[in-house]
C-alpha cells in the first residue's frame, strides 16, 4: 500500500481517479482513528461513526478538493494535517447532527463539570508564568498526564520538562510565599 | 514577620490557584495546529498557540488526542469506509465529452432505455410489414393476377381486330 506521503497529490487534485483511489486506502487507518477518538464521549452507534468519517472524505473532495489543494507541506506533514482536518470534521459532523442528550449520561462529563466556588482561590497574575509553563502545569495536573506524554506532546524532551515544571513552581511558591512539603 | 502560608505539594499548590482574568482568545487553524503539533511554528507563533491551549480546555484536549493518535499504529479501518470514500471519485474517461458522435453512437447516446425503445419500435414496423404481406396473398399472387388481367385485355383486341379485316371488307 502506498504511503500517504508518496501520494500524488496534484493528480488527485487534477481528478486522477487511482490516485483518490491511493489516498484513501491509505488515509483511512488514521480518519478512522481520529474520528472514532474524537467522537467518544458521545457514544454513537457503529454506522454514525463511519458517516462521520465518510464525511471527511467528502469534504477532502469537495468543491473540486479545494481542501486538499490549500494544504501546504512546508508548514506540516500529510499524516499531522489531515488528522486535524479529520478531527474539527468529525467534530463539526457531531454538532450539525445536533444530538439530543436523552439522558445525562449522554453528555459527556467535560461538559457537566461544576467550577467548585467555595474555595477562593489565589490568583495568579499575569506575567508571572510563561504560556508554556502555564501550558505544560495544566497538562500535568489538569489534564493529568505523566512527563513522558507532556514531553512527547510538546516535542521535547522529559527533562526540559522537568525542568521548566520545576521552575514554574518555584516561581509561584515565591509569589505567594508557600512552602513545599 | 512573614505571612508564609502552610506547605502543600506541587498539585495542591496548582489546584489551589487560578488564573488571573486573562483575554486570550481565538481558533487555531488547521495548519498551525499541526506545525505546533510537529514542533514546527516559529517562537511567536508557538507561544501564541501555546497560551489558547492554556486558556481552551478543549483545543488542548484536542492536541493531546491527536498528539497521541499520530505516535501509535494504528488499527485497519472497516472495509466498507474505503469504499464509499473511493466511490466519491469517478474515473476520468467518464469526465471527457464524445469529440464526433457516429450513427451507433448516436443511438446509444441518450442511454440504453433509448436504444432499446428505438429497436422495439423498429421490430413492430418489420412485424407490421411481413403480416401485411401475408394477409394480402404475397407479391407472387399478386403477379399472377396481374398477369391474367394483361392476358384477358388483348384477347379482346386481337377478336377486334379479326372482325374489322377478316372478310375482306376495307372501309
Amino acid at each position: 500500500m502506498t504511503e500517504l506521503n508518496e501520494i500524488d497529490l496534484r493528480g488527485l487534485t487534477a481528478g486522477n481517479k487511482r490516485a483518490w483511489d491511493q489516498f484513501v486506502a491509505a488515509a483511512a487507518p488514521l480518519i478512522n482513528a481520529v474520528v472514532r477518538r474524537a467522537l467518544n464521549p458521545y457514544r454513537l452507534g457503529e454506522d454514525d461513526v463511519m458517516d462521520a468519517a465518510q464525511d471527511v472524505f467528502v469534504r477532502l473532495c469537495a468543491s473540486d478538493f479545494r481542501l486538499i489543494k490549500g494544504y501546504d507541506p512546508s508548514r506540516a506533514g500529510i499524516s499531522t494535517w489531515l488528522a486535524v482536518v479529520a478531527r474539527s470534521a468529525a467534530i463539526d459532523h457531531m454538532r450539525r447532527r445536533r444530538q439530543v442528550a436523552d439522558s445525562i449520561d449522554d453528555v459527556p462529563e467535560a461538559a457537566l463539570a461544576i467550577e467548585d466556588r467555595h474555595v477562593e482561590k489565589l490568583k495568579i497574575p499575569q506575567g508571572l508564568l510563561t504560556d508554556r509553563q502555564t501550558l505544560m502545569l495544566r497538562l500535568l495536573y489538569d489534564e493529568d498526564r505523566d512527563v513522558t506524554e507532556v514531553a512527547e506532546l510538546l516535542k521535547i524532551d522529559a527533562q526540559t520538562v522537568r525542568s521548566t515544571h520545576h521552575k514554574a513552581l518555584l516561581r509561584l511558591r515565591e509569589h505567594f510565599k508557600i512552602d513545599s512539603t | 514577620m512573614s505571612a508564609k502560608r502552610s506547605p502543600m505539594n506541587d498539585q495542591e499548590l496548582w489546584r489551589s490557584l487560578a488564573m488571573e482574568g486573562r483575554a486570550v482568545s481565538g481558533m487555531i487553524s488547521d495548519h498551525d495546529l499541526a506545525a505546533w503539533l510537529e514542533g514546527r511554528l516559529a517562537p511567536a507563533e508557538a507561544a501564541r498557540v501555546d497560551a489558547i491551549l492554556a486558556a481552551d480546555p478543549e483545543q488542548r484536549a484536542a492536541a493531546l488526542e491527536l498528539s497521541e493518535i499520530l505516535a501509535m499504529p494504528l488499527p485497519a479501518a472497516p472495509a466498507r469506509l474505503a469504499v464509499r470514500a473511493q466511490a466519491l471519485v469517478g474515473f476520468e474517461v467518464e469526465r471527457e465529452p464524445a469529440s464526433r458522435p457516429g450513427f451507433l453512437a448516436s443511438l446509444f447516446a441518450a442511454g440504453r432505455r433509448q436504444a432499446l425503445r428505438a429497436a422495439a419500435m423498429g421490430t413492430a414496423a418489420a412485424i407490421l410489414a411481413v403480416s401485411g404481406f401475408l394477409v394480402g396473398g404475397g407479391l407472387g399472387e399478386s403477379y399472377a393476377h396481374q398477369k391474367q388481367i394483361t392476358v384477358v385485355s388483348s384477347t379482346d383486341t386481337s377478336s377486334e381486330l379479326t372482325d374489322l379485316f377478316g372478310d375482306g371488307n376495307v372501309i
